[in-house]
């Protein structure tokens, strides 16, 4: 099949997984609304649980899976290895730190609708990626156990700081970081929705576009260079692009797990690893599967709702290592 | 006659470290061009830069009369086509994908490559003999068979000039003939200049039509096969004491 062929079934197939998966969302609940009782408007309680939670839920959930799993896949491409994700790399931890300390200094206002937690989640999540990627980069390439060492070193770090915080914090303050850290899409409204999209738009649009040299890059530096790629110019723009996108997304969700990895990891082993069949498709499978991810949390041990977190985590922590167990031989040096 | 490449007092350096130093070069189209030298000899750098991947520090190399480090790097890649030493795969790509991206420089940002781009990489795939491979993932062949897959991704470049940096070093004698059998019809049929770094002396020499010895970051000597390859200039490149023979027209090295 051509690659022209297989990126239009492909995108098809899971723009219309997300449709599905996003409409069970929409009418799941500990509430439960059915589709004419929603557009009827009859009631106000019924009217405000669909337009101003379901909807700005299922929509966050989109942005944010999406986001996530289209981050982990360019990371996969710029770090050359399989492993590398926001969650991994230390990056979300960064995030939440850098979303944290704007939240607790009270600088949490927006400037011309750029809310601060999200510039400062991004500062943040950048400057773990130069940490990282500096540290785990051997003679031009990436060695995987430094790389994930370096993930590990930053999740520590920042970890320490965020309990030194905490230490420091009244219960409520307390509990309601704890929360977050684990990881929760409870927005409400469609205010978090558009600030939101300010970031990830650009973001997600930047990686898009490098598709093609990511494929290149995945031949080594000299020869993506001598086949016509600004190696650099690539490798800064996908610094700058994730971490605007993925930054936004985790200072209003909170570090979710694993997406990122999972979620490209699953579509090259059905498509293959052409990047440019890769990003757009991790987009929509992320998406699916962060809301249907969602809706089981909020669904599971109704009328609790469970951090979305913690699915996320539990399935990814279990698939992470199926994968160190199954790729062991080839990506761990 | 016209060059295809001209270098003039070339010098490169890695930090304070000088590997080129006053490199003067010129190489004439359809040869296949040989660079000789024990390793650190600066061959390799001198490889990236004639491709357009590296930039000299001082002097400049000329591709037909235009700087190659003030032309467009996608206009480089229709003209030059370079395949390293050990390349390689990051991810696990299919043979053909492999090969299709040495169309890159031919498709545009949001476009996929189109019919013709995957005849011509079917061609290229049949013309160094592995089309049967196509499908195969890259990392799952041999590395004899990925060399020649290298080889067809340079090829669909379309290039004028291919560059390659010890194509046949990591192969067995079987593998080596094939590929410069290959660079060999490439020159031939296609008119393509081939300029590859070889530690291969002992076998193959012969098949150059020209050949640069490297020593130190300099050119020890340029010329023809017949006129470069004697025991003392060889000697005195790898520092070790070897005998030339020549015979039927073509050139033996044998370490003495």
């Amino acid at each position: 099949m051509s690659t022209n062929r297989k990126f239009i079934i492909s995108i098809s197939a899971l723009f219309i997984l997300w449709l599905i998966v996003a409409l069970i969302a929409l009418f799941t609940g500990t509430y439960s609304i059915g589709l004419l009782e929603a557009l009827s408007n009859t009631d106000d309680l019924t009217n405000t649980i669909f337009f101003q939670i379901r909807i700005p839920r299922v929509l966050m959930a989109t942005i944010a899976g999406g986001t996530l799993a289209i981050a982990g896949a360019a990371l996969q491409a710029l770090f050359r290895n399989p492993l590398a994700s926001p969650f991994t790399l230390g990056i979300s931890g960064g995030a939440s730190l850098g979303a944290l300390l704007a939240i607790r200094s009270g600088l949490a206002v927006g400037i011309l609708g750029f809310s601060l937690v999200s510039i400062s989640a991004f500062v943040f999540s950048i400057l773990t990626m130069l940490f990282v990627y500096s540290v785990s980069k051997v003679g031009g390439v990436v060695a995987t156990g430094r790389l994930l060492l370096a993930g590990v070193v930053a999740n520590f770090l920042y970890s320490a700081v965020v309990m030194f915080i905490q230490f420091f914090s009244n219960f409520t303050e307390s509990l309601h970081t704890l929360r977050w850290i684990m990881g929760s899409l409870d927005v409400v409204g469609f205010d978090t929705v558009w600030k939101t999209l300010i970031f990830v738009i650009p973001g997600c649009a930047i990686l898009l576009s490098l598709t093609k040299e990511m494929n290149l890059f995945g031949l080594g530096d000299d020869v993506a260079t001598s086949l016509g790629v600004n190696v650099r110019r690539m490798e800064k723009k996908i610094y700058f692009a994730t971490s605007l996108a993925a930054g936004a997304v985790i200072s209003v969700t909170g570090p979710i797990g694993f997406v990122g990895l999972i979620i490209p990891h699953i579509l090259r082993m059905i498509l293959g690893v052409d990047n440019r069949i890769i990003l757009p498709c991790s987009f929509l499978l992320g998406a699916a599967f962060l809301t249907a991810a969602d809706t089981v949390s909020r669904t599971i041990i109704s009328p609790v709702e469970i951090p979305v977190g913690i699915i996320t985590a539990s399935i990814g922590g279990v698939f992470f290592l199926w994968l160190l167990i199954r790729t062991k031989k080839e990506i761990i040096v | 006659m016209a060059t295809i490449i001209n270098c003039t007092n070339l010098g490169f350096s890695y930090n304070e470290t000088r590997v080129l130093n006053g490199i003067d070069l010129s190489i004439s189209p359809g040869k296949m061009l040989g660079i000789l030298g024990a390793n650190g000899a600066g061959k390799s750098t001198l490889l990236k830069i004639l491709c357009g991947v590296l930039k000299p520090k001082t002097g400049k190399a000329l591709f037909k009369d235009k700087e190659l480090s003030s032309m467009d790097r996608r206009d480089i890649a229709k003209c030059i086509a370079y395949i390293p030493q050990d390349p390689m795969f990051a991810f696990p790509f299919t043979v053909k994908e492999v090969v299709l991206m040495g169309r890159a420089p031919y498709i545009g940002r949001f476009e996929f490559e189109r019919e013709k781009d995957r005849d011509i990489a079917e061609n290229a795939l049949q013309a160094v003999g592995i089309l049967h491979l196509k499908d195969r993932l890259i990392n799952e062949i041999s590395s004899g068979e990925r060399q020649l897959a290298s080889i067809a991704r340079g090829l669909v470049q379309e290039p004028e000039i291919m560059i390659l940096d010890e194509p046949a070093t990591y192969l067995d004698v079987k593998h080596r003939t094939k590929i410069i059998n290959i660079l060999n019809e490439l020159k031939e049929e296609r008119g393509i200049s081939i300029i590859a770094a070889t530690h291969d002396i002992f076998t193959s020499l012969f098949y150059f039509d020209e050949i640069v010895i490297l020593k130190e970051g300099k050119v020890l000597a340029q010329g023809t096969t017949e006129m470069v390859i004697n025991s003392e200039l060889l000697s005195s490149a790898y520092e070790i004491p070897v005998t030339v023979k020549k015979e039927n027209g073509r050139v033996f090295v044998f370490p003495k």
